[in-house]
């Protein structure tokens, strides 16, 4: 998937400075609540679930956040003696350069958090020793044997420890990469919006370019067709920031897993319904279909009348 | 009498309802539409029918200092109209007079 997704960062270096398309935003509010939880487990690890993810934030726009991010990165990297950084470097240059980059992201405020987790974990894993190497071994735990209750600290790095162990991958510092080009939109006249590369983002997100199209439709009610140049023109007049807002919304609604926000996914048409199955953890789940609901007469109501009459 | 530690309580009850989505979803949907030059309308659909909508839009009219209207519709009953983006504005307003739920708004466009 990696292959497929990435585009070449040669192709996007006229891009630079447009404005990203930061569609972390939309998956903000889950990755507000995911820190909170994964955050203080994000022990030892600089590969966590949460981090396979889609995170759309480093859309272009923060270069200085990104940066940021790298030299955490690094520094993570290398307290941590069994991942290997080989991979890492390169694709940092990746995030400097693209804008459009829905890498994974180590931003923000959960970086701090987990940069001072690491640390302590990784002393204790060297006192530790073998003991931890086969958690499910009871007797591998600090307070078996013993009267006294596990900690909740202990709880979380035990579970931690089999994740690692039964999935290797996400130790090894394997990432996804999601990136996609921002929306390329510009205005027709007056009433028209031209969104010039909707056909190629439907490829990127491989999603029909009619389920896409719905979808815009209904969420910025209004009508709107694709043209012979693959473009999509729509009624009204709309920023190319408007649009990256719905596809962000569209995308975490409709591409990203609901379980894990990889954005390996297949949409199923079942009986009326959308399914959304995720091809990394194989979760399944209904999505929301497109509704365009009310709309409200907007247009000149004689004409409106003429035509109906 | 019931003894409410012994009634069976699904966890899941909400997931079921949200994911059953028809026009009676519960839901509160807040939508925008653009009208001529950068005039825009905000509507909102799905409030329940046990409300005085007209008093709302009134106190909405006032509360926004934007002109609006109910308008009713054979399939999704009455619906709020007002006059520009006031998609904010009435998510507030809702939410904070208590007639809907802040999980039950669903806000649409861009
Ligand atoms: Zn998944």
């Amino acid at each position: 998937m990696d292959d497929d997704m990435v585009f070449d960062p040669s192709l996007k270096k006229k891009k630079k400075k447009k404005t990203g398309f930061d569609i972390d935003a939309a998956l903000a509010g889950e990755q507000g609540e995911s820190t909170s939880v994964e955050a203080p487990a994000g022990t030892g690890d600089v590969d966590l679930p949460e981090d396979d993810n889609l995170d759309l934030d480093n859309f272009g726009k923060k270069k200085k956040k990104k940066k940021k991010a790298v030299f955490n990165m690094e520094e993570l990297e290398s307290t941590l003696p069994e991942t290997p950084p080989a991979e890492e470097p390169e694709q940092q240059e990746d995030e400097v350069i693209d804008d459009l980059d829905l890498d994974i992201d180590f931003s923000k405020t959960k970086k701090k958090k987990k940069k001072k987790n690491i640390e302590e974990l990784v002393l204790e894993d060297d006192t530790k020793g073998e003991d931890q190497e086969n958690v499910e071994d009871v007797s591998g735990d600090l307070w078996s044997g013993t009267d006294r209750d596990y900690t909740y600290d202990e709880l979380l790095e035990r579970v931690f420890d089999i994740m690692r162990e039964k999935n290797p991958s996400m130790v090894s510092g394997k990432k996804q990469k999601f990136i996609m080009r921002p929306p390329q939109v510009v205005r027709i006249g007056t009433k028209k919006t031209s969104f010039a590369n909707f056909t190629e983002i439907c490829k990127t997100l491989h999603r029909q370019p009619k389920h896409l199209l719905d979808f815009l439709l209904a969420e910025l009610g209004t009508s709107g067709s694709v043209d012979g140049n693959s473009q999509l023109i729509i009624k009204g007049r709309f920023q190319q920031k408007q649009i990256e807002n719905v596809l962000r919304r569209y995308i975490k609604e409709y591409v990203t897993c609901h379980t894990c926000r990889s954005p390996d996914t297949i949409l199923q048409k079942d009986t009326r319904l959308f399914f959304l199955q995720c091809e990394t953890c194989g979760s399944r789940c209904s999505v929301a279909s497109i509704k365009s609901g009310f709309q409200a007469v907007t247009g000149k109501r004689a004409a409106i009348r003429a035509k109906t009459a | 009498m019931s003894i409410q530690n012994l009634n069976t309580f699904d966890p899941f009850a909400d997931a079921i309802k949200s994911s059953e989505d028809d026009v009676q979803d519960g839901l509160v949907h807040v939508r925008i539409q653009q009208r001529n030059g950068r005039k825009t309308l905000t509507t909102v659909q799905g409030l329940s029918s046990e409300y005085d909508l007209k008093k709302i839009v009134r106190a909405c009219k006032k509360e926004f200092a934007c002109n609006g209207t109910v308008v009713e519709h054979p399939e999704y009953g009455e619906v709020l109209q007002l006059q520009g983006d006031q998609r904010e504005n009435i998510c507030q307003w809702l939410t904070k007079s208590g007639l809907v739920k802040p999980e039950q708004l669903k806000v649409h466009g861009f």
